[in-house]
């Protein structure tokens, strides 16, 4: 998981980009680390390092996120997977008390409902970073020539959870 | 007078030709020290500065990007600006082109990624290499009053000359700007 984030930084901020990311989370240790393993075990401590180190640097940059967030889809599913599996993969591979649920199904629509959100920084902000990637994910999941589109809601979530939110995806040809 | 810490986050970009003294006008800043052997920014440095503003009694968090000035990064460097309020434009006063480009290059990206009215800063760099000097002081103020930038200053990135009052002007700038100190 953290080398496939890394991997993501890498295409989207190059070399110098990933590596100020490693540098203000102090895991400048990692910078070299290529293999991407999508079933490895993640660290923890790393992972919630570089996350807040990145919300951190990439403060306002929602389309770089954005970018970043596709990225990772890529890298920890290379060749796709059922989009529906990947809901459910992607919170076991990163377990913690967060969830991810696809609360409506439609022939050519979804909601998902996202609540405590791992990938997110700011409170009251939709996080671009997970909207990229389940976007891609769906992308690669449906046949070809398929347009993604979404909007995202945070205001229909209680105010007690700020890294929630509901995210409507459609898709059209 | 209220004891209130006020607190900003300013996203601010380091623009020129490759090899201008971005990455070193940087380093200087935070870490007061200069490399000699050129290493060309792959993508963006990304630098983290939190300081604080006495007059005002505001901490502000500094976001540097320092962007690759090479050509192949012209087409992402477009997501690198989102966010911004200010940049320090810089050009190499010993090479006359990293001055000419400024105008039709970098201030033209500035202008045309930052959506709302940005805040910017020309710099002339490498001011110790004095024998080499191809751009002189008043041809530099006259350029910045033409671009209308906030401020006009020379620096040496090598020697720590002007560097700090380079980013604490464009802090202050931006600061004005936002009504927060007086003009």
């Amino acid at each position: 998981m953290v080398t496939a984030l890394l991997q993501a930084y890498l295409d989207i901020l190059d070399y110098d980009g990933m590596k100020s990311v490693l540098k203000e989370a102090d895991l400048m240790n990692i910078k070299d680390s290529r293999d991407v393993d999508p079933n490895g075990t993640i660290e923890f401590i790393s992972f919630y390092k570089i996350i807040d180190a990145q919300n951190l640097l990439l403060f306002g940059c929602y389309r770089l996120l954005y970018e970043v967030g596709k990225k990772l889809a890529f890298y920890l599913f290379p060749y796709g997977k059922d989009f529906e599996e990947i809901v459910e993969e992607i919170t076991v591979l990163i377990k913690t008390n967060w969830s991810v649920e696809i609360v409506e199904k439609k022939e050519n629509s979804m909601i998902v409902e996202i609540e405590n959100c791992v990938f997110c920084g700011e409170a009251g902000v939709p996080c671009n970073l997970f909207t990229g990637f389940l976007v891609q994910s769906l992308k690669k999941a449906l046949p070809d020539n398929r347009r993604v589109v979404y909007s995202s809601d945070k205001e229909e979530l209680k105010e007690s959870e700020p890294n929630s939110f509901i995210l409507k995806l459609r898709w059209k040809k | 007078m209220s004891d209130d810490v006020k607190e900003f986050v300013f996203k601010i970009v380091v623009l020129g030709d490759a090899a201008v003294g971005k990455t070193s006008l940087i380093n200087q800043y935070i870490e007061h020290s200069f490399q000699e052997d050129y290493k060309p920014t792959l993508g963006a440095n990304i630098i983290r500065k939190d300081i604080h503003v006495e007059k005002i009694n505001a901490n502000v968090r500094l976001i540097m990007w320092d962007l690759a000035g090479q050509e192949k990064y012209n087409v992402i460097r477009s997501m690198y600006f989102q966010g911004c309020v200010g940049a320090l434009l810089v050009y190499d006063s010993t090479r006359r082109a990293t001055f000419e480009t400024v105008n039709t290059k970098w201030l033209r990206d500035f202008n045309k990624y930052v959506k709302k009215e940005g805040t910017y800063i020309l710099i002339g760099n490498k001011i110790d290499l004095t024998e080499q000097r191809a751009v002189d002081t008043n041809e530099g103020q006259g350029f910045a009053n033409e671009i209308n930038a906030s401020d006009f200053i020379e620096t040496s990135a090598k020697y720590g000359e002007n560097v700090e009052k380079a980013f604490e002007n464009l802090v202050h700038n931006i600061l004005q700007k936002l009504g927060e100190l007086p003009s």
